[in-house]
């Protein structure tokens, strides 16, 4: 523990600063997830400088790389960076704290949630209306994203279809992952075969897809994690 | 004691598992709790997830407390939210460090790849399970689409409608999504409000 020099703030205040923040950012910012962003910029970057815009940058890209929320990653790996370990877990207690407390007390008053008031009823219907809007728009920009060609196209119907037909989707995730090896083993060697045939002919649609993919323009998907 | 037990592992897998944000819990979570241990009908996830989206915090932090205290009361929530958040810092303490340098590497490649195309079809799914609640009436019948592949004539449930509501709720809410920057918030408190009027009228 002892072990890292702190720079600006106390070991202690930067614990506590990270709670604190994090308690701020999920207690007040509906939707979360890339919603986050511009608050987290402005309270550690821009007033603390605890990190540089290049670092949260490539941490925004991390989060979406790593499996799990991205308002938990957000916070977990932020909380490293700047408090290590013990950083990561303040973060994460702090963003954990206000949606726990908000939702338990919301649910403690309707445990069942089986409204029989029709205005009421009629509330949960706009804004199923309204999700189900944000969710497909979300994934036509994430489809735009990550679907390069035909190939891929096609793939992505079998997993839908794979999952209409009650396939359980943790299965589909597991299979996707050794498939996305051989795809994309299948792919360098095609191109290394492309290059050699072409002498080293250029290819800049294949060599500029990884950073596209991996450096994720924050304003593109401003709806997407809710 | 021993059900909490269970939650925590369950939502430890989501969260292993939950690759493309919120959104990729939707799937995961009908999958294990409204089709196959049936605590939730899925109107009951419907307004959960609802509730989930106006209340302020991560939609799925919030529906992971909410779903935990449905099925074992306030240890059920603390099982489910430490449930997503110990593996995230697990893999953050082990790998977030390095995976900068990695990612370029083949197995993170292909890893991204492959969970990336099965994010947006399981994205797509969810999109289905909520057309289901709220431009149609009920769940979509995909048995009567099946049929019609093997030439038979589709029989589709009488309470299987479109609800004029829903659609046009839904559709405001993507233009507005594509043609402005409203806030999310402004588009939900506005379908809620909107949501209520149109039930008066109709």
């Amino acid at each position: 523990m002892e072990g890292m020099e702190i720079q600006t703030l106390s070991r202690t205040r930067r614990l506590l600063l990270l709670y604190c923040s994090f308690f701020r950012i999920t207690a007040l910012v509906v939707g979360g997830g890339l919603a986050m962003l511009p608050v987290i910029e402005e309270i550690f970057v821009v007033k603390h400088k605890l990190l540089t815009r290049e670092e949260l940058l490539d941490m925004t890209a991390l989060t979406q790389t790593v499996p799990g929320i991205i308002a938990i990653n957000s916070a977990v790996y932020i909380g490293m960076k700047i408090g290590g370990v013990p950083g990561a877990l303040a973060a994460a207690a702090g963003a954990v704290t206000p949606p726990f407390t908000v939702i338990l007390i919301i649910a403690s008053l309707f445990p069942r949630l089986d409204p029989k008031n029709r205005y009421l009823l009629g509330v949960f219907s706009g804004i199923r209306a309204c999700v189900t809007g944000m969710i497909l728009v979300t994934g036509c920009r994430m489809f735009r994203r990550t679907v390069k060609s035909g190939l891929e196209c096609a793939v992505v119907l079998v997993f839908f279809v794979l999952a209409v037909m009650k396939v359980s989707p943790a299965l589909l995730i597991l299979v996707a992952i050794p498939f996305g090896w051989c795809y994309v083993w299948w792919q360098t060697r095609r191109l290394t075969q492309a290059e050699q045939a072409a002498d080293g002919g250029k290819n800049p649609e294949a060599s500029s897809e990884p950073s596209a993919e991996t450096s994720v323009d924050p304003d593109k998907d401003g709806g997407r994690g809710k | 004691m021993n059900h909490c037990i269970v939650l925590f592992f369950q939502f430890c897998k989501f969260s292993v598992l939950c690759f493309g944000g919120g959104y990729m819990l939707i799937p995961l979570l009908t999958a294990e709790f409204v089709d196959r241990e049936q605590v939730l009908t899925m109107s009951e996830f419907g307004n959960l997830l609802s509730v989930a989206q106006v209340t302020p915090g991560p939609v799925g932090l919030n529906t992971a407390t909410y779903v935990g205290y449905v099925n074992a009361g306030f240890f059920g929530s603390l099982a489910a939210s430490l449930g997503l958040v110990v593996p995230t810092i697990l893999i953050g303490c082990s790998a977030a460090a390095g995976i900068n340098r990695w990612k370029d590497t083949f197995l993170v490649k292909g890893m991204l790849k492959g969970t990336r195309l099965a994010a947006v079809a399981l994205i797509m799914f969810a999109v289905t399970i909520f057309l289901g609640m709220s431009v149609f009436t009920r769940t979509i019948p995909w048995e009567a689409l099946g049929a019609l592949f093997k030439f038979e004539l589709p029989v589709i449930p009488d309470d299987f409608r479109v609800s004029p509501a829903g659609v046009l709720i839904c559709g405001v809410t993507i233009v507005l999504m594509l043609k402005t920057k409203l806030p999310t918030t402004a588009l939900l408190l506005g379908s809620a409000a909107a949501g209520a009027l149109l039930a008066a009228w109709f």
